[in-house]
Parts: C-alpha cells; sequence; structure tokens
C-alpha cells in the first residue's frame, strides 16, 4: 500500500508500536513496552497537532511493503527493529512538518540497532533486556 | 430510523417543533446519517433570549476567568480530537488528514482566544489636557451569531464563537443545515465545559432561522461564511437592522507560475490546492495562469499528478481525495464540466469517469483539469466549488495580473516563482485578501485575520485573531478629571 499522506503514515507507524507494544508486553519487557507505549503517545499527538492544512500535500515513493516485517517471536526482533528504523529515516525525509520529521528521526534512531548508536542508552538498555 | 438533532438553547438540549426537516447524508456513501430540523423564527427568538439573559452575568465575570473557559474546551477539544475529526469526514465527505486540519484549526482560534486578558486589555493617556486623562477600554456587546457554511463545519463557527464568547460576549451557531452533526458534537463538548447557560446556544435551520436572527433587535451581529449573492443578502439585512456583520463570501482564486518556479513543488501545491477538500474550500485554487514557459512542463505534471490521486471514501486514510458534499453539488459541478467543454475548453483530464469501488451511491467526480481556459469561459468567472481546475496562459507576469484583475473576487491569490521582486510586485499589487507565495492555500493562522477582497467579502472587521476581537467588543472612552 503507498503511504501518500500524512495520515497513512502517522496510521502505519502507529501500527508498527501498537505490534512493538503489545509483542514486549506479552514477552516480559517493560522498558521496551513503555518505550513503545511512549512513541505511540507521541505519534499519536503529532497526527493530533502536526497538521497543517496549507500543506497537505500528496507524499510519493513510500511503500508500506518496503517495511513489512514479523514481531511474533524473539528471533523477530531484531528484522523487526531494523524495518521499523529505516521506515522513520526514510519517512522523515518525505515529510513536510519539522516537528514530525524531528520525531520520526528519534524514533528512527530508538530502533535502530544497539551497535549502529553508540552512546544510545535507550537502544543498548532495550536490546540487552531484549536478550 | 436517523436521528434527529436538537438545538442547544439556555444550557439545554431541546427538539425543535418544526415540522420541516431534512436528511444529512453521508456524501462517500449517499446514506443519510441524521436529520436536522429547520427550527422556527419562534424557536431562534428563544435562543436570542436566552442569550440576551446570560450576557449580564457573563460580561462582569472576569476576563482571566473566561479564558479558563477557554483551556477547559481546548482540552476537551484534544480529547475528543478524532472523534471530531471523523465526524467532519462522515458528513462532509473530507479525507481524514483534511478534517483533523479542520479541527485543528478550530483548536488554535480557541487558543488564541484563551489571551482574552491581554488582547482586550484598553489602553489610555495622561494629560490630554492638563489635569486631564483618556482611558479607551474594550467592552463586549451582547448577542452575536453566525451562520455557518457546509465546508468547514466545525471550524468555521470556531473563527468567531470563542472570541465573541471569550471577550464576553453571549452567542449563538446556527450551523449548515448540509453539515449540522460537527457543531452538535462540539456543542456537547461546551456542555461539558459548563458554560453558564445561554452564554453558547445552537439552533439548527435554514433561511427561517438566518432572517429570524439578522432581523432580532437584540442581536448584536453577524458573522457569515458561504456565497457572494448570500453574503450581500445578509450584510444588507444586518445593516438595515442596525447589526455588524463580516461575510465571507465566493471567491474565484488564481494560481500563477512563473517561468521560473520549482515545478515539482508547485505541482504538489497546487494538488492540494485545486483538489484538497474536493475544491470545496473558500481557498481553493480553481484557475492556473501559467507564464510564458512555465504552460507546457506545468500542464504535463499536473495531469500527470492529478491522475495519479486515489478517490474514495474520506475514512480510508490512503485516499486522497473525497466525495463532494452532496447529489446537488455532484450535479452543479458536471454542469460546469459540460459548460467548459461546450465553451471550448479542452478537457485534459475527465474526473466524471472516476468510479469508487464499494461506494456505488457516493457522490464522487475525480480530479478534472482543463486546458485552454480563457478569461470569458463561465469555468474561468464562476465558483465552481468542485474539483475542477482550469489552465489558462498568460505571455507575462502584468497579463497573469491583468486575469486576476479582471475577476469579480478576491479571496485569495498565490505566485509560485524564485524571483522575490516577483513576488514583492504579486503581494503588492494583487487585490486579494490572503495571499500565497509558493504556497496554495493561503490559510492564515488564527492569531491573523482571515478576510477577502472586492466580491469575496463583506464588512470591515475580519475573522479570527485581533479583528475578531475588536469585532466583538466595542472601544469605550472615558475623560475624566477630578477636582
Amino acid at each position: 500500500m503507498d503511504l501518500a499522506t500524512f495520515g497513512a503514515i502517522l496510521r502505519f507507524a502507529m501500527d508498527l508500536e501498537g505490534k512493538a507494544e503489545a509483542f514486549y508486553r506479552e514477552a516480559g519487557f517493560a522498558e521496551a513496552t513503555a518505550a513503545a507505549a511512549k512513541r505511540l503517545r507521541l505519534l499519536e499527538q503529532a497526527r493530533r497537532e502536526g497538521v497543517a492544512e496549507m500543506i497537505l500535500e500528496p507524499i510519493t515513493g513510500l511503500d508500506a511493503a518496503a517495511y513489512a516485517a514479523h514481531l511474533e517471536k524473539a528471533a523477530d526482533v531484531s528484522q523487526f527493529e531494523g524495518a521499523c528504523a529505516r521506515f522513520y529515516k526514510d519517512a522523515a525525509a518525505k515529510l513536510p512538518i519539522r516537528e514530525v520529521v524531528r520525531l520520526f528521526q528519534r524514533l528512527a534512531l530508538e530502533h535502530e540497532p544497539a551497535e549502529a548508536q553508540p552512546g544510545n542508552r535507550q537502544g543498548a538498555s532495550r536490546r540487552t533486556e531484549g536478550g | 430510523m436517523a436521528e434527529t438533532l436538537k438545538n442547544y438553547v439556555g444550557g439545554k438540549w431541546t427538539a425543535s417543533g418544526s415540522k420541516r426537516t431534512l436528511d444529512v447524508h453521508n456524501p462517500a456513501s449517499g446514506e443519510a446519517i441524521g436529520r436536522v430540523p429547520l427550527s422556527t423564527a419562534g424557536e431562534v427568538r428563544s435562543a436570542v433570549a436566552a442569550a440576551k439573559a446570560a450576557f449580564p452575568e457573563w460580561r462582569e465575570t472576569p476576563p482571566l476567568v473566561r479564558s479558563r473557559y477557554m483551556f477547559r474546551l481546548k482540552a476537551l477539544l484534544e480529547e475528543h480530537f478524532e472523534d471530531l475529526a471523523r465526524t467532519v469526514t462522515l458528513e462532509h465527505g473530507k479525507i481524514i488528514d483534511e478534517a483533523r486540519g479542520e479541527v485543528r484549526r478550530a483548536i488554535e482560534n480557541v487558543e488564541v482566544a484563551a489571551g482574552v486578558p491581554s488582547l482586550m486589555m484598553g489602553y489610555n493617556a495622561e494629560d490630554i489636557a492638563v489635569g486631564i486623562d483618556e482611558d479607551c477600554v474594550f467592552q463586549p456587546i451582547g448577542v452575536f451569531a453566525c451562520v455557518a457554511p457546509f465546508n468547514f463545519p466545525a471550524m468555521v463557527p470556531f473563527w468567531f464563537l470563542p472570541y465573541a464568547v471569550a471577550c464576553g460576549d453571549s452567542y449563538i451557531v446556527k450551523p449548515s443545515e448540509v453539515c449540522p452533526t460537527s457543531q452538535n458534537r462540539l456543542f456537547e463538548l461546551l456542555e461539558e465545559a459548563d458554560f453558564p447557560p445561554g452564554v453558547v446556544n445552537l439552533v439548527n435551520g435554514d433561511k427561517e432561522a438566518v432572517d429570524a436572527l439578522l432581523t432580532d433587535p437584540d442581536v448584536a451581529g453577524v458573522s457569515f461564511v458561504g456565497s457572494t449573492p448570500v453574503g450581500k443578502y445578509i450584510y444588507a439585512t444586518a445593516a438595515a437592522h442596525g447589526k455588524r456583520a463580516q461575510c465571507q463570501a465566493g471567491a474565484k482564486n488564481c494560481l500563477v507560475v512563473m517561468p521560473d518556479a520549482n515545478l515539482d513543488r508547485t505541482v504538489a501545491a497546487i494538488l492540494t490546492s485545486a483538489f484538497g477538500t474536493a475544491g470545496q474550500r473558500c481557498l481553493a485554487g480553481s484557475l492556473v495562469v501559467a507564464v510564458g514557459d512555465a504552460y507546457t512542463p506545468l500542464r504535463d505534471k499536473l495531469v500527470a499528478a492529478a491522475s495519479a490521486l486515489k478517490v474514495g471514501d474520506g475514512l480510508d486514510e490512503s485516499v486522497q481525495m473525497g466525495p463532494v458534499v452532496t447529489r446537488k453539488s455532484l450535479d452543479r459541478i458536471l454542469g460546469y464540466v459540460e459548460s467548459g467543454v461546450k465553451e471550448g475548453a479542452k478537457l485534459l483530464l475527465d474526473g466524471r469517469k472516476v468510479k469508487v469501488d464499494g461506494h456505488p451511491n457516493g457522490y464522487f467526480i475525480g480530479p478534472t483539469i482543463f486546458d485552454g481556459v480563457r478569461p470569458d469561459m463561465t469555468i474561468a468567472k464562476e465558483e465552481i466549488f468542485g474539483p475542477v481546475l482550469g489552465i489558462a496562459r498568460a505571455k507575462d507576469f502584468p497579463e497573469a495580473l491583468s486575469i486576476i484583475d479582471g475577476l469579480p473576487f478576491g479571496n485569495a491569490a498565490s505566485l509560485f516563482t524564485q524571483s522575490g521582486k516577483w513576488a514583492r510586485e504579486f503581494k503588492y499589487r494583487v487585490p486579494c485578501g490572503n495571499v500565497g507565495i509558493n504556497v496554495g492555500i493561503a490559510a492564515p493562522i488564527a492569531s491573523f485575520p482571515f478576510a477577502g477582497m472586492r466580491n469575496s467579502f463583506f464588512g470591515d472587521l475580519h475573522g479570527q485573531g485581533r479583528d475578531a476581537i475588536q469585532f466583538f467588543t466595542d472601544r469605550k472612552v472615558v475623560i475624566s478629571r477630578w477636582f
């Protein structure tokens, strides 16, 4: 599915975080669950506050299929997180609203594997916690 | 059976006794989703009486306290944001992103109005003569009302209501009878914010209700957004009855593209301007004026990009353009397409061919683009209020400007260029109230005034921002000396 609107991109991001929150909660990873829940809240806030009528222009070149990833078992985590990081990074380059771009860039970092983000405590701790 | 909406008068929801009702439809499906009563003149008089009774105590409520009501209202609007946006899409058809943008702008107006303790401050000077001081204070006036359009059913009344109420006036909203549900939902939140009974009132209806508001001696002023003929009528009738009026009316907005414009960014901006909200915006660009060499590449890119827009149910996040609001609107727009063809414009993209799977009864028309539009054609002169974009050519900047000058409207115009010189000339000369430079929808944010010029606006003080504070107050001058 083409992610061709601001709302479609935010919806996709919220679905990713919803999936992450549900998985980490089920797996008993409290810190990762809380982080996903916080990201979900931030995305919901961005969808509410970041929408600017005068620049709701069509967005091209972002396909949800490129970021499809399962998250059903521990072995899926790395691939899922990588897909999230890629999605946020690619989407940030397409969005017209600076605050939302900043949020997406931050969320891309949070989802990047710990080894790719030296000094990022949150990513590192999640990976440690996730085993 | 569809539920019949109620009026909200004097702090109570009351069923209208009117025998006249209209169905409210979901434009994406054609299904009836509600029914609106067309209230009687007597019911309007009751609302005015309730608002008048509430005014004395409300005006004595300190501005800081009135401002806290705004904060409460904002919190409720944020809490119910998504539900409000979905309500807008359900009754209007615009895509959910556009509905969110609309609700956002409504909230922004509440945020700005919450600054009323500062916004309403007067000014003074000592010693205007020996030992004499002069003060100017802003005072609320009484009962105000708005007559709202269908195209922004949540937002437009909020260009006015928050400022009026924050200033200490009491208020009556007469929502569009085509899209009344959003205001109904918003009034549930106003009720939850616990405004004193009579401070805010909702009366559903049509011309009978409007005339009752316009002629009632206890209504101090009226705000209107809609078509030019109705705007003129409301302005004249309100003035004849001694009222203030601000009437925002029709538009025919031009988007001028210079040869040096960044075409990819320009095309994206034009698409949003012309086809956003299915062209049912007073700020919608409906005539592209391609200057010189801009013409061929612009035309080709526009048609390619517009052809790719996904049309469908606005609640589907992947959809980029929804239906138009009613069957009647659709028929009117189709009539304009016919007229364009008959008058010799070349139909480059025919939106009449659009079919939306699963929505056989929706009021859909796809993006439609005419080339070879001349200023004398009907589609170049009249407001279509649908997703129909004309392309006209101009040999140079002065000719482009003359096309805008030749129109009777003056709501908005945009210029796309990399040249500061042309941008400066454009914003200086163009006879429109809202001017975009590389912006396709020149929509003022809440702290700025919003209105057009020429036949797009009747009145002087505009909606929103500081103009709204002035519209809803009188300036009283006190000159004092003490012996």
